[in-house]
Order: C-alpha cells, then sequence, then structure tokens
C-alpha cells in the first residue's frame, strides 16, 4: 500500500482507517446472523417447556436444562437410530465413492467410440431432478419388494455419482502419463493399474469423496422417510418426526437438543474434512 | 469388490486380450486399442447400468403410469390417454402451485446468488482471520435440511422466537411467520442461509481472476464497484450462470423446508400452509397423501417438460452474456 508514506493523519489515512471499520462491523454481523439460527437451536434446546410457551421471549434460560440433551437420548431409541444412519451412511459413501473413482478412472485415462457422448450425458444427468426420478424408483423398488431394506443404497452406491465421478475424472486427468505407461508395457491389466496405481494415489480425492456423501445421506430425509419404516429409519426422520407428547403436541426442546446432536456430529466432520470438502465444492463450479 | 475380485477381473481381461480374437493382420498396435476401448467400457458400466435401471427406467415407468389411473391398491386400474394431462390442465391448484414454485425460484435463485456473491467478496478482502470467517460463513451449507427446518421453526416460533422477541422489543406486533401468508418469507430465508455454498465456488473464481486485471483497470481510474461490474461479474458469468441452471432446478424440488416450517406436530403434506404449497409438494400430496400415482406421474413429467424447457431458455438468453475466458495456451 501507499499507504505508509503517507503522514499518519493524512484524509487518506482516515479513510483507509474507517473503511476497515466499516468492512469488520459488516464481517461480523453478517457471520452473527449466519450463526444465530443455529444458536438459537441449541438455546432452545436448554430451555423448560414452560419458558417455550409463555409469550414474551426468554432470550436465556433461567437454568440451563442440561438435562434436555439426556432425555432427548432417551425418550427415543437415538442410538438405534444414529446406528441405521451410520450404517446407509458408511455402505453408501463406501460404495459410491469406489465406483466413481472407478467410472472417473474410465472417463479420465480411457476411450473408447462414444466416449463423448457418454460423458455428456454424464455431465447432464448431473441436472436431472432427483426428486422426479426418486418417486417412481420408489414405486419400483415397492414391486421388488426392497423397502424397508437398504438394499435401495447399495444400488445406488454401486451404481455410482455423476457428481463424484466428475471430481474423480478431474483428478485422474490431472496425473502424468508416465503413471501406467509402464505397467501397460508389463502387460498389466487396467483394472490392476487403477487398483494398484492410482487409487493409492487418490487418497485426498478418495475421503474428499467419502465425506461427501456420508454428509448426504446422514442429511437426507425424502428417500429414508419413503423407504423405510420407523424403527429402520435413520435419525433425520426421527428427529423429525418421533418428538411428539402422548398427546399430540410437539416436544419443542427435546427436539431441538436432539436436532443439535444430530447435526453436531456433520459439523465435526466438516471442520476435520474442510479442506478435501471445499476443494470438492469448488470442483463442482463447473467452469 | 475385494482386491481378490478385482484382479481376477484384470485377469480375464488381459487373458481375453491374449487369446481373444488377435486381428495380426493389423498388429499388436490395433489390439491394443480394441483393449483400451473394451476397458473403457469396463469401466463406465457401473454407472451406465445404474443410469439406465434407477432414472431412465423409473422415468420410463413414471411416463407409461402417467396414461394410466393406477394408484397402487385398486386392481382395475385401466390406460386412460391423455386423461391425467387433461385433468391437470384444468386443475387449478396445479396452476397456482407452479405460479408458488416458479416465483419461489425466481426470489429465492437471485437472492442466493446475490447473497453468496456478495459472502465471496467480503470475505475475499484482505482482513485478519480470513479463513476463520469464511468458515463460520459456510458452516451454515452443512447443516443437513432437517437441522434447518427446526431451527428455522424454532427461530420464527410465534411465542418463542427470536424474531418475534426482536419485533416486540422494538415495539411491534408479534407476527405468526409460519403461517400464511408469512411462511414463504421464511422459506426463502431457510434457502439464504445456504448462501455459503455459492460463496465457496464465487470465491475459487474470484481468485482465478488475474490480478493484472484489477490494477489496469485501477490504473484507468476505476473505482471498486466499476471494476466490480466490468471485470469481477463478466470473468465470474459462467460460474454464476451454472448457479443459476443448478438453484432453478433444485427450488423447484425443494420440499424440505415447506414440510417443517409449519408449527405441526410432525409437519407433513397436509400441514404445509397455502402459500408454501408448491408445485412439488402438489406432487407429493397426491402421489402420498391420495396415492393417486397415475396422476401424480404426469404432474412429475410436466415438470419434468418444464425444467428441460427453463434451462434452454437460461441458457439461451444468456448466450451473449457469459463470458467464456479462452485460454490460449490450452489451444494448440
Amino acid at each position: 500500500m501507499t499507504a505508509t508514506s503517507l503522514p499518519p493523519k493524512s484524509p487518506v489515512h482516515v479513510r483507509i482507517r474507517v473503511n476497515r471499520i466499516v468492512l469488520y462491523t459488516v464481517l461480523v454481523v453478517v457471520t452473527g446472523l449466519f450463526l444465530g439460527p443455529f444458536g438459537w437451536l441449541v438455546l432452545t434446546g436448554l430451555k423448560s417447556p414452560g419458558e417455550l410457551a409463555s409469550a414474551p421471549v426468554h432470550w436465556v434460560p433461567a437454568d440451563f436444562q442440561w438435562h434436555n440433551f439426556a432425555d432427548a437420548f432417551d425418550l427415543i431409541d437415538f442410538l438405534g437410530y444414529a446406528r441405521n444412519s451410520l450404517i446407509i451412511a458408511f455402505v453408501y459413501g463406501g460404495l459410491v465413492t469406489l465406483s466413481s473413482a472407478w467410472v472417473g478412472y474410465g472417463f479420465a485415462r480411457l476411450s473408447a467410440p462414444g466416449k463423448k457422448v457418454l460423458f455428456g450425458i454424464l455431465i447432464g444427468s448431473m441436472m436431472l431432478p432427483q426428486m422426479i426420478t426418486l418417486l417412481p424408483t420408489y414405486l419400483i423398488f415397492a414391486k421388488l419388494g426392497m423397502v424397508d431394506t437398504y438394499w435401495p443404497w447399495v444400488l445406488w452406491g454401486l451404481s455410482s455419482a455423476p457428481y463424484l465421478v466428475f471430481l474423480f475424472r478431474q483428478f485422474f486427468a490431472g496425473l502424468p502419463r508416465e503413471l501406467e505407461e509402464a505397467a501397460i508395457v508389463d502387460g498389466c491389466g487396467y483394472g490392476q493399474i487403477f487398483w494398484r496405481i492410482f487409487l493409492p494415489q487418490s487418497w485426498p480425492v478418495l475421503s474428499a469423496s467419502f465425506v461427501i456423501a456420508f454428509t448426504w445421506t446422514w442429511g437426507d430425509y425424502i428417500a429414508p422417510q419413503l423407504l423405510l419404516s420407523t424403527d429402520k429409519s435413520t435419525l433425520a426422520v426421527a428427529v423429525m418426526s418421533t418428538y411428539v407428547s402422548s398427546a399430540g403436541t410437539p416436544i419443542t426442546n427435546l427436539q431441538a437438543a436432539a436436532s443439535v446432536m444430530y447435526v453436531v456430529p456433520i459439523l465435526l466432520i466438516f471442520l476435520i474434512a474442510q479442506r478435501g470438502f471445499v476443494a470438492g465444492m469448488s470442483t463442482s463450479g463447473l467452469k | 469388490m475385494t482386491v481378490d475380485q478385482m484382479s481376477t477381473v484384470a485377469d480375464r481381461l488381459r487373458s481375453t486380450a491374449r487369446t481373444g480374437p488377435t486381428r495380426t493382420a493389423e498388429g499388436p498396435r490395433s489390439s491394443m486399442t480394441a483393449r483400451r476401448h473394451r476397458a473403457f467400457y469396463m469401466f463406465v458400466s457401473p454407472w451406465i447400468v445404474g443410469f439406465l435401471l434407477l432414472t431412465i427406467v423409473p422415468m420410463a415407468y413414471a411416463l407409461w403410469l402417467s396414461f394410466t389411473t393406477f394408484d397402487g391398491i385398486s386392481p382395475n386400474w385401466h390406460y386412460v390417454g391423455l386423461g391425467n394431462y387433461r385433468e391437470l390442465m384444468n386443475d387449478s391448484v396445479t396452476w397456482d402451485s407452479l405460479g408458488r414454485a416458479g416465483l419461489f425460484a425466481v426470489v429465492s435463485v437471485p437472492l442466493s446468488i446475490i447473497a453468496g456473491l456478495g459472502l465471496a467478496v467480503l470475505v475475499n478482502r484482505p482482513v485478519k482471520a480470513r479463513g476463520l470467517f469464511r468458515t463460520l460463513l459456510y458452516l451454515p451449507a452443512v447443516v443437513p435440511p432437517v437441522g434447518a427446518g427446526i431451527a428455522f421453526k424454532n427461530l420464527f416460533d410465534q411465542n418463542a422466537g427470536a424474531t418475534n422477541g426482536v419485533l416486540t422489543f422494538l415495539g411491534f406486533d408479534a407476527v405468526g411467520w409460519l403461517a400464511d401468508p408469512y411462511a414463504r418469507y421464511v422459506l426463502v430465508m431457510t434457502v439464504l442461509w445456504g448462501a455459503g455454498n455459492i460463496m465457496i465456488i464465487s470465491l475459487a473464481g474470484l481468485q482465478d481472476v488475474p490480478r493484472e486485471l484489477h490494477e489496469a483497470a485501477r490504473i484507468d481510474g476505476a473505482g471498486s464497484w466499476r471494476t466490480f461490474r466490468s471485470i469481477t461479474v463478466p470473468l465470474l458469468s459462467p460460474v454464476l450462470l451454472f448457479q443459476t441452471v443448478t438453484g432453478v432446478i433444485a427450488s423447484v424440488q425443494t420440499v424440505m423446508p415447506m414440510l417443517l416450517a409449519p408449527l405441526s406436530t410432525t409437519g407433513g403434506i397436509t400441514t404445509v400452509p397455502q402459500s408454501n404449497y408448491t408445485y412439488m409438494i402438489h406432487v407429493f400430496a397426491q402421489y402420498f397423501a391420495l396415492g393417486r400415482y397415475g396422476y401424480a406421474s404426469a404432474l412429475l413429467w410436466v415438470l419434468f417438460v418444464l425444467i428441460l424447457i427453463a434451462t434452454g431458455l437460461i441458457f439461451r438468453f444468456t448466450s451473449g452474456v457469459v463470458f467464456y475466458n479462452v485460454d490460449p495456451e490450452a489451444k494448440k
């Protein structure tokens, strides 16, 4: 900045200072607004039913009802639902990561007549409205007797996800040619080249893909709601619909506490895996 | 697949490559090419098979159902030709819900993009703890829809919500945010909460804008707004276009915030406030509340075609506006 060469009290200097203050104020206020809803959720989870029922808002609970979290845990089979969510997320996340890497390798390092068209369809299918295909798929799964099983997630996992295929393709396409050339000369099959040479190189993308797929599945509400009965369903469905008193009214504070416990693991995973996650997000910008 | 299975696949491939119809006349080179071609299809086959079975077949099935009265229960359902389509054309609920979905897209997509772009510009400034601000602003985009829905339900609760708390503190009357006609604003705000997604994608684009361009503009005397409008936005336009298209498609499909907003016990289709009764909610109601699979399938196909048309129109109208930065190095 040229400002350093100016006398300290010059008008330019003051203007830069004011600009900084405005900038930081805006940043802090906006960040506060973005964190507000989650903060309020935590506060709601710490209030007593009485505080939530009466009209003037109780900003902060008089007594922090920490036991709400334990109660939310005990009122429903929280662990059981969490286990179901984990099973589905691990099955889908693991399978879809492997299958997408497999398909991505094909699009990145191999060619055949029709590749261009197929790649075009792959990219186009990212824009297909999933909700539209989900409803008839549900009817077909129902016909095949797969409702109330985890088979749909196995099938979805095996069939790869266009978005993740694209992620892997971008990564594999950037690796040097020499990587497989020696192996091809040695008569190594492509399957082996993929498994022995390319996969071990791609831990960053593999973990990013797994985290992304895991987050999708953990967060998904519609598919488990459609396909699974209550006790086989996921935490998303349980948090949404099981915190109801015998009179049929919602137990707001426990539901809020349960939502916090449902959301925090995802936030932690994101914070830990942040770099790969954000790299994956940016790639989807598709310039 | 396990390592063993994987290598047997590879072995089989290798042995067919050796013992298979070797075209000796063309030499070993073309058999290598043939091997590559086979390998390509072996690799992309999971996606092809999955796409056929889990996307094309269901869509075709829905198309077939849309010409019938199938409801999943009654055995004597029959073919009605275009009957379902005629019915939906004459149903004012369809048109009203379509209008609401369109309005929701037209309002929420540009707002999200403006918010995301604004946030990106903000955290692209050289400020202290920039990384922390980025992370915190992105965090809400990671919150699953159920968490977001419940958070906003509590935030806008008539009695216990913070929003009405602020309003009454300022001397205004409390507002029934979760009911008509205000529920639609809560809906848009829930969507805007996830603007961090667009922030991250725009940020990647912003960092690709060459420094020299900004410096050249400053030397020419362009102010920061002018630089933003004439350099940053055009260079970001492909990213923004992609966000618009995917945003419109996503917004039309949105059902979660609509289902979650109501005060009622468990949410659900029947309790969605009228102002949030969008096209997709209409489909859900026909599908699950009424079991009218045939009619709902017709609704789905109409929406699908409308999305295709909308996407085409967006590309058409932006073709002159979107600026594709062609890297001269990449061209040979």
